[in-house]
């Protein structure tokens, strides 16, 4: 060993540091070298200086009694008898010397090859340690890079069905304006159709006031002698070119004979006409519906004679009722 | 596992008093230091070889200058009064009782009662399973030194006081690192690799700090230097 690696070992054995071969190499170069086994003395020296670091306290007044007493039963042990000499063969310390060297250098050989395993060992154990700290901190990194990503991916699932849950809300919305919209229409609609009823009435209200303000109405007189108390009332509804006409009190007629009405309009050269009527025989009244056999547009005056049965195209017979 | 220092379990037939075979040379700064710790041992060798002959008064003199220093290093191993007054007395009625064993050649009187301080107080420690503790506590703060009350014998303790307070400048003038690193070994009793993980620094530089620590001590206690 160098005087090196000697001080070393020496400053560990001293703080009980060795262990295993060293200590057992170590103890073996210290059986055989003075030299050393006082740097050994001297370090151990050193080292007692240590007591005097540590915190310094008192100890108890009364375990100076007990230990001083104690000494009282003890008697201090006298030392191990000297070893008697007895006169050894003049071969034996060379014989013991050459044994001993043989076993120094087995146990070097041994000590030598040990340590070149433990250094070995060592190494292989640096190296799968280093080895398992970078798994270690490739698992931590890769455990790190997953959490981000998880973390990541439940933010987006959380933005979106954020997303989702407002397009629904907005749908919802939107389907609750739409089903009022659809209300409102349906709404205006039944206005709408009420107001076209409405004005459907309003038009035909308007129309008929229409109509019975452009209604003729006429009384007509009678031209007979012989029948003074015969009347008649025409009504002329001209949007419908027709009428009714309701006599009274007209002469009966004779079987060959029909009273004819004539509507008398200023655009024709001759009274248009109205159709043929009977009466009843008995009251000489009657009721009848008539339509001109041509458009009439203004109705000067109505007019009623007595023609052959069946009617005439131009009046010939006498006027019996005229009007107004 | 820690063995009592060699200087106590070798045959005496192989511990004859030998010079140092490197060269050393006087540290001038030393001189003073070295010259008190070489008088102290002497004093306390003539004590126990007393104490050998069963002169109790002898002995408690010699109880008187070494049971401070003992006990704080007892207290500090095991943390706990009570055990610390078991190791000291279990040191003290060893030394009572192997005080005739005692060879001044190989080693002082105080090496010797510190170094089985060390190992019973950590054999006590390891007894009560704290190992897993001491290596926590190990990494933590040490508490700063609480002054010493006055001891029982204010003439002696002044010069004892003196002494101490002397070894305690020259401990601490260790660099930090190097004196850390022995407090571990010698106050925790942690091994190489514990040490190692405690201060994280490769396992060679824990034992060059060791080397190197204790080296520099053995300078200022004894005068010497490689």
């Amino acid at each position: 060993m160098t005087d090196e690696l000697l001080e070393e070992f020496a400053s560990l054995y001293v703080m009980g540091m060795l262990e295993g071969l060293e200590l057992a190499a170590f103890e073996a170069q210290l059986a055989r070298d003075p030299a050393l086994r006082q740097r050994v003395r001297e370090l151990t020296e050193a080292a007692s200086a240590l007591a005097f670091h540590a915190p310094a306290a008192e100890p108890p007044s009364a375990l100076r009694h007990r230990i001083l007493a104690r000494t009282a039963e003890v008697t201090p042990a006298r030392p191990a008898a000297p070893v008697v000499a007895f006169r050894m063969p003049v071969w034996l310390p060379w014989a013991a010397a050459a044994v001993f060297a043989l076993a120094s250098g087995w146990f070097a050989q041994l000590y030598v090859a040990a340590r070149a395993e433990s250094a070995a060992l060592r190494d292989l154990q640096a190296a799968t340690d280093f080895e398992l700290k970078s798994t270690k901190h490739q698992m931590e990194a890769e455990r790190i890079i997953a959490r981000q990503e998880v973390a990541t991916a439940r933010a987006g699932t959380g933005e979106l069905n954020q997303a989702l849950k407002l397009a629904r809300e907005q749908a919802e919305a939107s389907a609750i304006q739409l089903a009022a919209a659809q209300k409102l229409i349906a709404a205006r609609d039944l206005q709408l159709s009420l107001e076209t009823q409405r004005a459907a009435d309003l038009e035909e209200r308007a129309k008929r006031e229409a109509d019975l303000a452009n209604f003729k109405i006429a009384t007509l007189a009678s031209l007979l002698g012989n029948s003074p108390q015969a009347v008649a009332v025409a009504v002329w509804n001209p949007a419908r070119q027709e009428g009714v006409l309701r006599v009274e009190h007209l002469p009966p007629l004779t079987p060959d004979h029909d009273y004819q009405l004539w509507l008398i309009d200023p655009q024709y050269p001759i009274p248009v006409d109205g159709g043929v009527f009977t009466v009843n025989p008995a009251t000489g009244d009657a009721r009848v519906q008539f339509k001109a056999d041509k458009p009439v547009k203004t109705v000067a005056k109505f007019a009623v004679s007595l023609e052959r049965k069946g009617g005439v195209a131009k009046a010939e017979g006498p006027m019996v009722l005229l009007g107004p | 596992m820690f063995l009592l220092s060699p200087c106590w379990s070798l045959p005496a037939a192989l511990l004859p008093p030998q010079p140092a075979r490197l060269s050393r040379m006087k540290a001038p700064e030393s001189l003073d230091l070295s010259a008190a710790v070489t008088a102290r041992a002497r004093a306390d060798a003539e004590l126990l070889g007393r104490s050998a002959q069963g002169d109790r008064e002898a002995f408690a003199e010699l109880y008187d200058r070494f049971a401070r220093p003992l006990y704080s290093t007892a207290l500090r191993i095991t943390g706990n009064p009570a055990e610390a007054e078991d190791v000291l007395q279990d040191v003290f009625l060893t030394l009572w009782e192997k005080a005739r064993a005692f060879e001044d050649s190989r080693g002082s009187a105080f090496a010797w009662a510190v170094t089985l301080t060390r190992h019973r107080a950590i054999d006590r420690v390891r007894q009560r399973s704290r190992r897993s503790e001491l290596l926590s506590e190990a990494t933590a703060e040490e508490a700063g030194t609480q002054p010493a009350p006055a001891g029982p014998d204010a003439a002696g303790a002044l010069s004892a006081s003196e002494h101490a307070d002397a070894v305690r400048a020259a401990v601490k003038s260790l660099p930090p690192e190097q004196r850390r690193a022995l407090e571990l070994a010698f106050f925790d009793g942690l091994t190489q690799a514990e040490i190692s993980a405690a201060l994280r620094q490769p396992l060679g530089t824990v034992k060059a700090r060791i080397r190197r620590g204790l080296i520099r001590l053995r300078e200022i206690m004894g005068g010497h230097h490689d």
